[in-house]
């Protein structure tokens, strides 16, 4: 009787240990997909403000329409990239074209000067700036949920219930991974 | 790693929960004090003064009516937090059409991006000094105050570092107990101020209350020395409810700014920039102190290390904060002051104008593109009509007659003029909507002179990014050195001279000619209906640099 009863214990304590753990892993799954959606949208916002942007900069840099153009069409495959890592590529991709752009605008003082030139760049900086927030805190949750699918005795749960690792979501910055230059 | 949300959730719900045991233990021995005295003036005569205790039930009963008051201010206090504390500080809402406040909604959605999506409201204090607060409330609303000196003087790096500080005292709640516990001893502190301005204004100098008011003499002094003694405990206690606010708060914030916004050199920056300038708030209540980035009010004490300070101060010193931030960013204090001056002294634009003559029209007739017209030259085509397609020169947006209010306005005076509706009181041309330091005015395409809203114009004295011609300086300047001796703002003019109110001219109010300031004596026009204010060309930022030339000066 007694051995039956510390049985019955012990699996209580089994159980309410698993429910947590099973809590927790829902909880961070959640929070992936909050931040997934998050990417999202700040994404198709960087890619809603673009036309507006070249639609103001065209009127005064009519003699730049390659930069223009490459820009047009960056946004574009950002905008038909359906696999994750084709999206990081082409979003890549585009922030590369946006620098440049951004680089030959300041060649144009009226353009820089110009209420509703500098209104779009607030929000472009604010747009990227969420992008990478919106990615750091992603990352950071999808880091917590490799942890523990990964670690002992919670992969037990894990396995159980196929929570399942996610991939990190990674923009590289151009200006970042060039190597440093030394000079004499 | 993650910072543990659970720790901290814990964390706050203690502080709370002490600080309401400790109001319900005040009333308690208060009330307790105030009957057994009661009780013992009863029992006592003339001669003798006995002491009565309580005994058990009575205490009890006591006790029931303590619970009763603590509860009830208990919710006093927090209903309503948030509103009442803006109130307090004169917090203002954004204005969707100020740049500068565009941005700060951006960087406040950009924190909240990175939080997870907590919810954060922002609101601007109208004042000079560089300061910010976060207060939230049991709802969980939370709201970020910022100064307009703040909007004006950061960098949008400096800025961001800012609001991430106040979202991680959001995040983490202990701005819900500071809240809470700040404004649970508003309340007395705004009673003894009251009490006390009574007794200046009435009761010592001109006698306003009488002897035979205080029925029974002595016993009604002893009671309103009772009270007052008892609203000064309360104030002890505020100060001792601040052993709970801890200084690691904002050490911790400091670090989760940085967590949140990885930009450790941008806080220290900030916090530089603020503790080196003016960083007061116009503060009214001493108790709110704890919610603001830096101590509002200057404290020695609160840039003191050791035991003492650390027990009853607010803050840590801003010295120790921005050390440590620098061991993060790996960088030095010479090189920080060095940056922040360098930021500080930003390149000045010049003043912005609209250019109503330089605008120009392409307009279409049969299939062929003429002009370019001016619009006070567009009147003149009598073939134009509603639906005519045109197009301005340099853009290429091809639209109807109809689809563009000031050709419209220039044909037809119908519609609203230049989007604003207002006319010019010199020219009665309409006038055209601008964007000033951030904030829309409307200005004449003729003579150049502007309107400016009330509140506008608290912003745009504040703000630093228009720079000053030599001619500007030339005419400031001899604004400052004329002594005329007025005496009086304003000047006196024959009626009929006095231009109508652009805003208010359906109801024919009159604009009074007089000086910015006694102190800033250019001469303006101002509507004392709707306190909008005209500036004749110059004007604005004649005043822009009295005012900018005095703070520095100071």
């Amino acid at each position: 009787m007694t051995v039956l009863l510390i049985l019955a214990a012990v699996l209580a304590v089994l159980i309410l240990w698993a429910v947590a753990i099973y809590n927790n892993f829902v909880q961070l799954r959640e929070n992936t997909k909050n931040g997934w959606s998050q990417i999202d949208v700040q994404l198709k916002r960087r890619h809603d403000l673009i036309p507006n942007l070249v639609e103001t900069a065209k009127g005064y840099m009519a003699h730049e329409r390659g930069t223009l153009e490459s820009v047009i069409k960056a946004r574009q495959q950002a905008v038909d990239a359906s696999t994750l890592k084709d999206k990081q590529a082409a979003e890549n991709f585009l922030s590369s074209t946006l620098r440049s752009l951004f680089a030959v605008s300041e060649n144009y003082p009226n353009l820089k000067a110009d209420q509703h030139m500098r209104q779009i760049q607030e929000e472009l900086v604010s747009t990227e700036n969420k992008i990478s927030f919106a990615r750091q805190y992603y990352n950071d949750e999808a880091n917590r949920l490799n942890t523990a699918v990964q670690s002992f005795p919670d992969n037990i749960v894990a396995n159980a219930f196929q929570f399942k690792r996610r991939e990190f979501f990674e923009l590289e910055d151009a200006s970042e991974k060039k190597t440093p230059q030394v000079k004499f | 790693m993650p910072y543990s949300f659970t720790k901290i959730e814990k964390d706050k719900t203690v502080t709370i929960g002490f600080v309401f045991s400790f109001l319900i233990l005040f009333y308690f021995a208060a009330s307790w004090l105030i009957v057994a005295l009661g009780k013992s003036y009863v029992y006592s005569n003339d001669r003798t003064f006995v002491f009565q205790s309580l005994n058990l039930g009575q205490s009890v009963i006591v006790l029931g009516i303590a619970l009763v008051i603590g509860y009830g201010h208990w919710s006093y206090a927090t209903s309503n937090l948030i509103a009442k504390i803006l109130g307090v500080l004169r917090a203002e809402s954004l204005n969707p059409k100020d740049t500068y406040h565009q941005r700060l909604q951006n960087i406040v959605d950009e924190v909240s991006v990175v939080t997870g999506g907590t919810k954060m409201d922002p609101v601007v204090i109208p004042t000079m000094a560089i300061n910010a607060f976060a207060v939230s409330d049991f709802s969980g609303r939370a709201v970020i105050g910022v100064t307009e000196g703040m909007l004006a003087r950061l960098t949008r790096a400096q800025l961001e570092a800012v609001v991430g500080h106040e979202a991680a005292h959001i995040v983490t709640g202990d701005c819900l107990a500071t809240t809470v516990t700040s404004s649970l001893f508003e309340l007395y502190s705004g009673m003894l101020r009251g009490f006390e301005a009574l007794f200046r204004g009435g009761g010592l100098g001109r006698r306003r209350y009488s002897s035979a008011e205080f029925r029974g003499g002595a016993q009604g002094a002893v009671f309103v020395i009772l009270i007052y003694v008892l609203l000064m405990i309360t104030k002890l206690l505020s100060q001792m409810v601040r052993l709970f606010i801890s200084r690691q708060r904002e050490y911790r914030a400091d670090a989760i700014a940085v967590r949140l916004t990885r930009d450790p050199l941008s806080l220290a920056e900030a916090l530089y920039a603020i503790s080196y300038r003016w960083r007061g708030a116009g503060l009214p209540a001493q108790e709110l102190e704890a919610i603001f980035t830096v101590n509002p009010v200057y404290s020695a004490l609160d840039e003191q290390k050791g035991l003492w300070a650390d027990m009853f101060s607010t803050h840590p010193p801003v010295e120790e904060r921005i050390g440590i931030l620098l061991n993060m960013a790996h960088a030095d204090a010479e090189s920080l002051i060095k940056e922040v001056e360098r930021k500080a002294k930003r390149p000045r634009i010049s003043a912005p104008q609209v250019n109503a003559a330089s605008k120009e029209w392409l307009v279409q007739k049969d299939g062929e593109w003429k002009g370019p017209f001016t619009l006070a030259q567009l009147p003149a085509l009598d073939w134009i009509t509603p639906e005519t397609w045109i197009q301005p020169v340099g853009g290429d947006k091809v639209k109807m007659v109809y689809e563009d209010n000031d050709v419209q306005h220039a044909l037809y005076k119908t519609g609203v003029g230049g989007g604003a509706g207002y006319n010019c009181p010199r020219c009665q041309v309409a006038l055209q909507p601008l964007i000033y330091e951030g904030v829309e005015v409307f200005q004449c395409g003729c003579c150049q002179g502007t309107l400016v809203g009330e509140t506008e114009i608290q912003r745009i004295v504040i703000r630093q990014e228009v720079g000053f011609s030599e001619r500007i300086q030339r005419i400031a300047e001899g604004i400052k050195n004329e002594e005329r001796m007025h005496g009086t703002r304003i000047i006196a003019r024959d009626p009929k001279l006095l231009f109508t109110c652009p805003h208010c001219r359906h109801v024919k109010a009159k604009m009074l000619r007089m000086f910015y300031t006694e102190v800033y004596r250019v001469e303006i026009d101002k509507c004392h209906t709707c306190g909008m204010i005209w500036f004749d060309k110059d004007e604005l930022e004649a005043v822009q640099y009295l005012i900018e030339d005095a703070v520095e000066k100071v």
